[in-house]
């Protein structure tokens, strides 16, 4: 079905075509009915190889004809002396071997020779491996053969090291093969890996052992070598995205700590709100909450219902537990299944309370960022810059300094970020959402940043093209955000995560949901004049916003409605203050 | 010095409208002529070309040009004792067939015309220790298996029935350093099989495992000049392509991140004006499999002649909504 050119062709090509499929599906037809009719039969023999052979040395494809190859091999093995087996299940190989010049990439074929392989008394790996060596010779990109080699290579008793050389090899022979760069990411956390922290003997891995979970393990004398084979790539060939790939997972490589980021307790309303460093459901992971000392049965929820994983959850004490002022508390949230807690102290006068890390750059955005020595990363910092001195419309080059500028210190870099942000949508346009919003979230970590060292809960980024909203799961504790002048088009439900939100602010963006905005305790005020709320029912979510007094709605198409301001106060009976 | 970016060149003369029409008579013809080589030559993914040509036709509002009962009398001759169902008569049940045999009897609204309960004794025998799915007893392991098993359990309302947390503890053993996905653990990310495994996260609910911005950094970046999207880097487009990577966008809430206007000229040109019906490419022959995804594709990009489309399970809309099937999506 895949690369097929129509051809143009006379009457009489057609014809001749015509004539010479009819023969080719005569012969087919007969092969497969007799083939059929010889395994209901329930004959398995020399002849049922041969019909299947033919068949398939031109159709790979057809999944029951090697079934029924199986079938018959089985039933042959029961037969024969094993020398004899060890000849059948080699003629088989050999056979394998022919249909996979038809096709490298039959899914079939290459199953049945990882099969032929378990049954072989004496299977030969060296030689297994020489088949996969030149299958990759024809063609470096076949991940059916990578995948029949990595099985090869288990039974084979080939090293890490010995593999990590061949896939040196290939590097070296054509940058631009993104299999074996991907290859080497699953090689390196297995180098040499330092032992686990709980270093039981029989830590086998699990199957999550994948270089996505585990990619911090990589040694650092291994990653300079690593950087210098993806500098190699790149200063060749500027434009090949495999090296580029490769060397972002390897600066972006830390891993964020599992913990309870952030334990607010408010008097009003009894309420408790509890941030995780990523998102969890809180009746699977064994939520638990004493307060006083003692354990507390409580309905945990998340802030949208839209979500059954969330990096926050809220509950409501049991009435009257916490809300004598005079009276101070103590609240303990555990997460039993990462053994970890966090304390938070309610003192006597206090309305609120709330107890969480001084969050810094690193830890903040750890997820992201490498937590590599400064000064290496000074280093590549100076040889991308180099590179596009050479290059200065490459894209890969462009973003790849973004990535590290932020590594380094992303206050500092903010300007030229933003800048480079600015070339990357004029040499990429294309792509030109994907670093508007890679922008906005990288505004949005400085951010929050800012937010930190000045210790206030506003958090306040006008008129910076944001184009959409992230981490806000770090903003629990918010009581004033301002996002006017942007284009942001929604609110959305995450948004709701702002427990302590009293005033919001966002004019002058292209809003249309409100979604978000939904059951948020304390917001007061919210201004969203010149937005696109068009209907009625896109305000419905404010209704759950039981303080909300002032509401401005001025420039957005909603006012059309008929009968719009009746409408409102019977939906939002609370607001006051309601500007059209 | 510098790779040759591997694309193709949109002819200005290439289709740029969409003609629906011929290709509701290109697929409602193909099949008529059944000693037709090309036909023959596939029956051993009979069942998968129905869903194919049943899928589009539906998009399409034009479901009811075929012959149902035919159908529906061939899924029923499909099924073996182990309840599992085979791309066609004689052939052996596998996890790829019994899925689309179950998701056409879903657009027909008729699943009770097989044994549900052994269909899904089958997928639960299927299920291996380590969580994976073997595609048939002959014990082929890959992520696509995976989706096939939840997505047939999804359609019947038996979601409990395998050992959910191992399933999803197995998917995510074969996410890479890319974000993507590949067939086994430390396999290559590949667009059709991070469609399976964003897909199989969805309907488990488990999205929030994935790196849904660095995953959608490696799919908008497989948009080339052409408009139209490879299934990995340095490869040519393809309609079939684009579709796992749109749907896969669509899953993780990034669609936007690619441009879609430029796809949408891409998967219009590979339509052929002589016989109907969607090619991989421009200039290459049409079959229904490329119908499908590239009529799947206009509608996911927001092509109003067409029924809106599910990205996770590439069936109408309406159709999940009547079975009340909401999988998730990230936003
Ligand atoms: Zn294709």
């Amino acid at each position: 079905m895949h690369g097929r050119v129509k051809l143009k062709s006379t009457a009489q090509q057609e014809e001749e075509k015509r004539k010479e499929r009819e023969k080719k599906l005569k012969a087919f037809v007969s092969t497969r009915d007799a083939v059929l009719k010889k395994r209901s039969a329930g004959e398995q023999d020399e002849e049922a190889l041969h019909l299947t052979q033919l068949l398939l040395s031109s159709n790979p494809d057809i999944a029951t004809l090697w079934n029924y190859r199986r079938e018959v091999l089985l039933h042959l093995e029961t037969l024969r002396e094993k020398d004899e087996v060890q000849k059948l299940y080699e003629c088989e190989l050999h056979f394998i071997e022919v249909c996979l010049k038809v096709n490298p990439k039959s899914y079939g074929c290459w199953h049945h020779r990882t099969w032929v392989n378990t049954r072989l008394p004496r299977p030969d790996w060296t030689r297994e491996l020489g088949l996969c060596d030149r299958c990759l010779g024809l063609d470096e990109r076949n991940f059916h053969c990578w995948d029949y080699r990595r099985t090869v290579v288990k039974e084979s008793g080939v090293s890490v090291e010995q593999d990590l050389e061949f896939t040196e090899r290939l590097i070296g022979s054509n940058f631009s093969n993104y299999s074996s760069w991907h290859y080497r990411s699953t090689l390196l956390p297995r180098l040499r890996p330092p032992p686990p922290p709980d270093s039981a003997p029989d830590t086998s891995p699990a199957p999550s052992a994948s270089p996505q979970v585990h990619s911090h393990r990589v040694c650092e004398e291994q990653l300079l070598k690593e950087y210098e084979l993806a500098h190699n790539a790149f200063f060749t060939d500027p434009n090949d995205q495999s090296a580029w790939f490769y060397y972002r997972w390897l600066l972006g490589r830390a891993e964020r700590e599992e913990m309870i980021s952030c334990v607010y307790i408010s008097r009003e309303g009894e309420r408790v709100s509890v941030a995780f460093s990523k998102p969890v459901h809180a009746l699977a992971v064994g939520l638990m909450l004493v307060l006083d000392g003692q354990p507390q049965r409580v309905e945990w929820r998340c802030a949208h219902p839209r979500f059954r994983h969330s990096p926050v959850w809220l509950c409501d004490l049991p009435p009257g537990s916490i809300s004598d002022m005079s009276n101070e508390h103590n609240l303990t949230v555990h997460w039993t299944e990462k053994h970890t807690h966090r304390d938070c102290a309610l003192y006597t006068g206090c309305a609120e309370s709330w107890c969480r890390d001084s969050a810094t750059d690193q830890e903040l955005f750890r997820s992201e960022l490498s937590v590599e020595k400064s000064s290496v990363l000074q280093a590549e910092l100076e040889s991308c810059n180099q590179l596009l001195e050479l290059e200065p419309q490459n894209k890969w080059c462009l973003l790849t300094i973004i990535l590290l500028m932020r590594a380094l210190d992303p206050l500092g870099h903010e300007k030229e970020t933003l800048a480079h942000f600015q070339s990357l949508k004029e040499v990429d346009p294309m792509r030109s959402s994907y670093y508007s919003d890679l922008c906005s979230k990288f505004l949005i970590e400085n951010t929050i940043l800012k937010m930190e060292y000045a210790e206030v809960r506003v958090f306040s980024l006008s008129n910076k093209n944001l184009t959409t909203l992230c981490h806000l799961d770090q903003l629990l504790l918010v009581t004033h955000i301002n996002l006017s002048s942007n284009q942001l088009v929604r609110l959305p439900p995450q948004f709701a995560m702002l427990q302590c939100l009293e005033v919001l602010e966002a004019d002058d963006n292209a809003i249309e949901s409100l979604e978000g905005l939904y059951h948020l305790p304390k917001l007061e005020e919210v201004s969203l004049k010149n937005n696109h709320i068009c209907k009625l029912s896109d305000l419905e979510s404010l209704a759950s916003c039981i303080k909300l007094a002032r509401l401005d709605l001025r420039g957005n198409p909603v006012h059309k409605t008929a009968n719009i301001e009746s409408e409102i106060s019977q939906l939002l009976p609370l607001v006051t203050a309601l500007s059209l | 010095m510098g790779t040759q970016v591997k694309d193709v060149i949109i002819k200005p003369d290439s289709p740029n409208t969409l003609l629906l029409d011929k290709h509701a008579d290109y697929i409602a013809a193909y099949g008529s002529k059944k000693d037709d080589y090309e036909y023959t030559l596939s029956e051993y993914l009979r069942m998968s070309g129905i869903y194919w040509g049943l899928t589009v036709m539906d998009l399409m509002g034009q479901l009811s040009r075929m012959n149902r009962e035919e159908i529906i009398d061939f899924i029923k001759s499909c099924q073996h004792d182990c309840g599992g169902i085979s791309a066609s008569i004689g052939h052996d049940p596998h996890l790829l067939y019994t899925l689309s045999a179950v998701q056409i009897l879903s657009l027909y609204d008729c699943i009770n015309v097989i044994d549900v309960d052994k269909v899904v004794d089958y997928v639960r025998g299927l299920q291996q220790e380590d969580g994976s799915f073997a595609g048939d007893k002959w014990g082929e392991i890959d992520t696509r298996f995976s989706f096939c098993a939840v997505a047939t359990l999804a359609l019947l309302g038996k979601m409990d029935a395998i050992k959910m947390d191992k399933a999803v503890e197995f998917v995510l053993s074969c996410m890479n350093f890319d974000g993507g996905f590949g067939c086994r653990p430390g396999s290559e990310s590949h667009a059709g099989q991070i469609y399976c495994c964003t897909g199989f996260l969805s309907v488990t609910g488990q999205l929030h495992q994935v790196n849904a911005d660095l995953l959608g950094w490696w799919l908008c970046e497989r948009q080339l000049p052409s408009g139209g999207l490879n299934g990995r880097p340095e490869k040519l487009p393809d309609v079939c392509y684009s579709w796992w990577v749109l749907a896969s966008l669509k899953i993780i809430g990034r669609i936007h991140w690619i441009d879609k206007a430029k796809l949408r000229n891409f998967i219009l040109a590979c339509q052929d004006e002589e016989t109907g019906g969607f090619a991989d490419r421009p200039g290459d022959m049409v079959d229904p499999f490329h119908t499908l995804f590239g009529v799947a594709g206009l509608s996911l990009l927001g092509d109003e002649q067409i029924k809106p489309v599910n990205p996770v399970f590439c069936m109408p809309e309406d159709v999940l909504q009547r079975i009340g099937l909401q999988p998730d999506l990230l936003s």
